[in-house]
């Protein structure tokens, strides 16, 4: 029995389906990453979860026991979860203390014990020495901190995090990334986790959820939704990727870019033009001129920008097509230059939307 | 803001009900008698009649072409005034400038009936003390005047001098919001400061103008005391003081009533346009927060600068409020410095002799306490529904609560007169009708202190609190009502200083029983007792200022001061 | 004394025309002040009442009856006696009974009040026995309470006394345009009546031609010596003598003038309502108005004239004997009491 279960959850504005149909389980104890563009319905999906919304269709059960369903919804207070808002939402006339003791303070604990947990908790997450300030004092960060030790102190059965790094510069970002991940391997509350960063995604979830227009797309690992998207629109929103369109030839080669490419993964479309998927670090670039065949073409280089580390090309292909590719530092293509591009087999997927 | 969960609905709903019936109720009854009556309903048949003679009898078309064109020269005086000063205290580095904001302030909450009768004191023609001193220091014989007062003029200039705060708050808001880079951008490009100044910063700045002088026009439409003061002995009637002409024994209510129809008209299509220069973000905060922005250097225009702010608000506030207290404490009708003139004796006879003093002080207090309290739950009640509710009847309570705005005192005066001296409800004769007028004319106020103030309560804070486990109950104990508590005690105080100083409606409404400070300055104000006049209105400014002075010693909110144009 | 009286009673006794019969066959028979009246009218603890007579005067006179009768607090509503018809209509219309005692200056209210049955005859022995019996209402609904006079006033220390106006016609050189002030008939009983009785007498092409000097208006009778005393304007055109002379007391510099045509005279009666709330305070407050003490102190200190047999006149005032007073005839001023207004504001606005 998963902890978080969402069946066929329906969420509608006038017309519209923000949350359309949406069947997702969550483990015990993992963190399940909800990925999307804005309006894909991630964070509606996220307050149906915490008891802010009614659905109009479906249910949401956490351990089991059904907590919400059209007409019949426990309210917040009774959910035991916990939840960061994108906003923080500290009490700006609490100190610091006084809002991570808070929710304690609701469930009647004694002051030496809730003092000592928000000590305790203040101490995990590097701010016990800015107990007795006020959130106006603090740094964007600092208060971020904070947001995630109230919602951490009180052992919540389910944690929900709305965006919530989407507030703070790159470098902090990236730190508190690794921060968030850490302390889940450390308390491994059942966790889900809204955001529209994908690197986010990659480096907290044990699971992504991509969703796209009130619908679940794809979800899996990491691993599994980089190297085996199912759809274009994953293919693109997970780690960028070059797509090449064309008739299907039979078997599993499509007509791209003037040549027949073959396919080494994926499924190709049952009518229609269907989609090629393959990154931009794995086409691979030459000068010299080897012929054509395998999943070799001439291009032209349109474009080259050194990145330090690397080199991100534009280049183009017959019929009009172009890819970008990134290359080592080492490879130096001027522009203008024709090249042979090649695009292995094994990286290329056909994707069947 | 979506809702918060199918409970709070619950309870919402039967609150939501009660609180759109009585704003209704407090709204419609009079409007629909209003029509009724202007109709010719009072008079046996419905017709036009009324409208008709509106426009064909010049006794009537002539105070409504003088009411309109009085308020579109103090709207123009007004933006004339007010937008340089907002400027410089906005933008620039002018010296003094919480003083001038205060002293502004000050401005804004002087009831005009009380202007006019300083500025009677100040500038009648033969008697006035500014014209007393033009002829000494010029040696001038008697004939000689610098103003009259008693002009369509000085008339103008009062009402001028007593909106200019509207346009002044709204216009230094709006150039406060604007972005310092777009002015910098326009100075490094090489514009001198003027150019600036008319290129980038009016435009800017124009629709939060535009807005300010609109409700300026407004308020000078629509009032009564000042022209009812200076126009009568000019020989005058404004549409406003018409009405209540109408409205002496026997009425003519069916004239009064239509009379009263175009200045409605007129208020609904310019708060309308006034609406749309705004756009959703309403009104905006005052207090003088720090700058952020750059200052504009004025350089060796700074002493020009000075002097034209000090003039505005010696003429608005200084000179004004001296005349009151030299006449309060003058023995003689010709007001003068020399020591035997003093005398305790008007303070004497308002406190002790004159027998309305009392009753009007009583009233006058326990009106405003009960206006007070009441709007402030009420509003607080609505907004708070409207701010979080997701029922389509939250936004229509929310525009029911903001309707007053756009009916005139004297207009709704009329309405609750022929609903409230005609049963079910005859609330004629006590306090109930006065209270009744107050509240909804108040209403606006409060409603738009906690609109605003909501705005600045994300809805994230209470949620917080939710989903940590405290319900909706001790969410609004722990954390709605500590952030929103000097909202409540701002808005508590601002109602209260509108209603005890309301006189158009009020002047239909009271009996002896009922008589209020406002109403008392204007009867004795037509008896011609200078002396007790002015002690009665210093009396009420004090009040006032004590009052303000609350709301402002509070402790720094956490959430910003609001005031509003209401 | 009784040159004074004779004129006085020719006077009052035109108010009387319009209840006819006999002049003493309906009086009703003289209340005196017992003590249960007192006891009664203290239980009643108030007695509100409505005047048109000047603010501070009237306020003393409720100081003198409140020290008199402790116990009884005297609410004063002062306004100009148009507009004290008006509230009265106002509240009677919507059933508000909050007035005891009223006086006006404008007589034609009285009869329109005692027609629909509002007023509550009474009469005390006092009344009965010093007041000229022409003067009073022959069935005692009301009584003449004082004598008004609308006279031309200056500022002594403007205007010398050789250029003081001393008729109407000299009002209408040149030289005073802009200068004068005047009160409204909209607003004044004084003045309501006071015009009337020009009119009858100049007719509508005096005021016309007044209208063109540029005259400054204001609402109470009261005004016209105050805006005079104050050197805003020079000579007040109408305005009620007995407040020059408070004012003259009070060490302003004025001079009374009576114009050469003839003199407004203007009755000032008193009544009790019967709806009157405190209906015994009210019988003991009204005996206290016609009162000898009250009557004089109203002469001395507020310098009006009095009905009162026994009451003396000032010495700075000039006898009535020797003033040409024009007649009143309040039947005529209810008649064209709209009309009269509506062609005044034509002619000076308001």
């Amino acid at each position: 029995m998963a902890a978080v279960e969402l069946r066929g959850l329906t969420k509608r504005y006038g017309a519209l389906a923000v949350v359309d149909g949406v069947d997702l389980a969550v483990e015990h104890g993992t963190l399940v990453c909800l990925l999307g563009p804005s309006g894909c319905g991630k964070t509606t999906t996220l307050r149906l979860i915490a008891g802010f919304l009614e659905p109009d269709g479906g249910e949401i059960r956490v351990g089991g026991e059904r907590l919400s369903a059209p007409g019949a919804v426990v309210p917040p207070e009774r959910r035991n979860m916990s939840m960061i808002f994108q906003s923080y939402a500290l009490w700006p006339h609490m100190t610091i203390a006084e809002n991570v003791g808070y929710g304690l303070a609701v469930r009647k604990l004694g002051r030496d014990e809730i003092a000592k947990r928000v000590t305790e908790i203040l101490t995990v997450t590097q701010m016990a020495r800015y107990a007795d300030r006020y959130p106006a004092e603090l740094s964007g960060g600092q208060q971020q901190r904070v947001a995630l030790a109230r919602a951490l102190v009180v052992k919540p059965e389910t944690l929900l995090l709305d965006e919530p790094l989407s507030n703070l510069d790159a470098n902090l970002r990236e730190e508190m990334r690794f921060e968030l991940r850490r302390l889940h391997d450390e308390y491994r509350y059942t966790t889900v986790y809204v955001t529209h960063d994908q690197q986010e995604a990659m480096t907290a979830a044990d699971r992504i959820v991509v969703m796209r227009e009130g619908r679940i797309e794809q979800q899996g690992t990491p691993a599994e939704i980089y190297e085996r998207p199912a759809t274009e629109f994953v293919a693109r929103f997970i780690g960028g990727t070059n797509i090449l369109r064309g008739a299907h030839l039979g078997g599993n080669r499509v007509r791209c870019a003037g040549i027949a490419l073959q396919c080494g993964q994926g499924e190709v479309a049952a009518k229609g033009e269907t989609a090629v998927s393959i990154r931009p670090h794995e086409i691979r670039l030459s000068e010299s001129a080897d012929g054509p065949g395998g999943n070799r073409v001439r291009g032209r280089i349109e474009r080259q920008v050194y990145l330090g580390p690397t080199r991100d090309y534009l280049v183009r292909l017959p019929e009009d097509a172009a890819v970008r590719v990134i290359a080592d530092r080492e490879i130096d293509i001027p522009e203008g230059r024709e090249v042979t591009v090649e695009l292995p087999a094994e990286f290329c997927r056909a994707l069947p939307t | 803001m979506a809702s918060s969960g199918a409970r709070r609905l619950e309870l919402a709903v039967p609150v939501l009900a009660l609180g759109a019936v009585l704003l209704a109720a407090l709204i419609l009854i009079p409007m629909g008698w209003l029509g009724y009556v202007s109709l010719g309903g009072l008079q046996g048949g419905l017709t036009f009649g009324n409208f008709a003679a509106l426009v064909r009898n010049p006794d009537m078309l002539w105070p409504l072409l003088l009411s309109l064109g009085v308020a579109f020269a103090v709207a123009v005086v007004c933006a004339l005034v007010a937008s340089p000063l907002a400027w410089l205290v906005a933008r620039t580095d002018l010296p003094w400038k919480r003083a001038f904001r205060l002293l502004v302030m000050a401005s804004f909450v002087t009831p005009p009936f009380l202007g006019a009768v300083a500025w009677e004191i100040l500038a009648a023609r033969n008697s006035g003390l500014l014209n007393e001193a033009y002829r000494l220091v010029l040696g001038l014989p008697r004939s000689d005047f610098l103003f009259n007062v008693y002009t369509v003029t000085g008339l103008v200039f009062v009402l001028a001098t007593y909106t200019f705060p509207y346009v002044f708050i709204l216009a230094a808001n709006g150039l406060e919001r604007i972005p310092a880079e777009l002015e910098e951008a326009s100075s490094i490009l090489g514009a001198p400061r003027w150019r600036t100044a008319a290129r980038v910063t009016l435009p800017l700045a124009l629709p939060a103008l535009l807005a300010g002088t609109l409700v300026a026009f407004l308020q000078a439409m629509n009032n009564f005391g000042a022209p009812a003061i200076l126009a009568l002995p000019a020989g005058l009637q404004t549409i406003t003081t018409k009405i209540w002409t109408l409205f002496q024994f026997p009425p003519q209510p069916g004239l009064a009533a239509a009379a009263a129809v175009p200045l409605l008209a007129v208020t609904v299509l310019l708060l309308q346009a006034q609406r749309r220069l705004l756009g959703r973000r309403g009104y905006a905060v005052i207090g003088g927060k720090g700058a952020r922005l750059d200052v504009v250097r004025l350089g060796r225009w700074k002493v020009p600068a000075f002097a034209f702010a000090s003039l505005v608000v010696t003429v608005a506030v200084i000179m004004p409020y001296a005349a009151l207290i030299l006449s309060a404490f003058s023995r003689r009708l010709t007001i003068t410095l020399e020591p035997a003139n003093f005398t305790l004796r008007n303070l004497l006879f308002v406190f002790t002799e004159l027998s309305g003093t009392g009753s009007a002080l009583r009233n006058t207090l326990m009106l405003g306490v009960t206006t007070a309290t009441a709007g402030t739950l009420l509003t607080l009640v609505i907004a708070y529904i409207a701010a979080r509710g997701a029922l389509p009847l939250a936004r229509w309570l929310g525009f029911l609560a903001t309707a007053p705005l756009a009916i005139p005192s004297i207009v709704l005066g009329v309405g609750l007169f022929f609903a409230y001296t005609h049963p079910p409800f005859v609330l004629y004769g006590t306090l109930g009708i006065l209270f009744v007028a107050f509240l909804t004319i108040e209403l606006p106020i409060g409603y738009q202190q906690f609109q605003a103030a909501f705005r600045g309560l994300h809805a994230e804070l209470e949620e917080a609190g939710r989903i940590l486990g405290a319900g909706r109950l001790r969410t609004l104990r722990d954390i709605v009502a500590p952030l929103l508590w000097s909202a409540v005690i701002s808005t508590w105080c601002l109602v209260f200083v509108a209603a005890i100083r309301e006189l158009s409606a009020a002047i239909l409404l009271f009996t002896a029983d009922t008589k209020v400070l406002s109403v008392l300055i204007y009867d004795l104000n037509e008896t011609g007792e200078p002396g007790a006049i002015a002690v009665v209105g210093l009396t009420m400014l004090l009040i006032t200022f004590a009052v303000i002075g609350v709301a402002y010693a509070l402790p720094r909110s956490w959430l910003p001061l609001q005031t509003n144009t209401g | 004394m009784k040159t004074r009286m004779a004129w006085v009673g020719v006077l009052a006794g035109a108010i009387v025309v319009a209840s006819a019969t006999s002049v003493q066959a309906g009086l009703p028979a003289p209340t005196p002040v017992t003590d249960e009246l007192v006891k009664a009218a203290t239980a009643e603890g108030k007695v509100v009442f409505y005047t048109s007579v000047e603010l501070v005067l009237a306020e003393n006179l409720s100081k003198m009856f409140q020290d008199k009768y402790p116990g009884i607090s005297v609410q004063v509503e002062r306004t100009g006696s148009e507009r004290v018809f008006q509230r009265i209509g106002q509240e009677y219309a919507a059933n508000i009974h909050s007035v005891d005692v009223v006086n006006s200056s404008d007589a034609s209210h009285f009869i329109y009040w005692k027609r629909n049955g509002m007023l509550q005859p009474f009469l005390s022995p006092e009344m009965a026995e010093d007041y000229p019996a022409s003067s009073l209402d022959p069935d005692g609904a009301y009584a003449p309470w004082r004598l008004n006079i609308s006279a031309f006033a200056y500022n002594t220390t403007l205007v010398k006394e050789a250029d003081a106006p001393k008729s109407f016609k000299d009002l209408l050189d040149p030289k005073w345009k802009g200068n004068l002030v005047k009160a409204s008939p909209s607003y004044s009983g004084t003045i309501m009546t006071a015009t009337y009785e020009t009119l009858t007498a100049l007719g509508w092409e005096y005021f016309e031609a007044l209208a063109k000097q540029d005259v400054m208006q204001t609402q109470s009778a009261l005004e016209p010596p105050r805006k005079v005393a104050s050197g805003e304007r020079e000579v007040m055109v109408d305005g009620s003598e007995y407040f020059v002379y408070a004012l003259i007391d009070q060490g302003n510099p004025l001079k009374v003038v009576y114009p050469a045509e003839g003199v407004p005279a203007i009755t000032s009666p008193a009544a009790m309502l019967k709806d009157a709330p405190h209906p015994n305070a009210a019988k003991l407050f009204y005996a206290f108005l016609f009162s000898q003490p009250v009557q004089q102190v109203m002469v001395d200190k507020g310098g009006t004239r009095s009905f009162h047999k026994l009451v003396k006149d000032r010495p700075d005032h000039v006898p009535l004997a020797q003033l040409k007073l024009w007649p009143e005839d309040a039947n005529a001023v209810e008649a064209r009491a709209e009309e009269i207004k509506s062609r005044y504001r034509q002619l000076f606005g308001g």
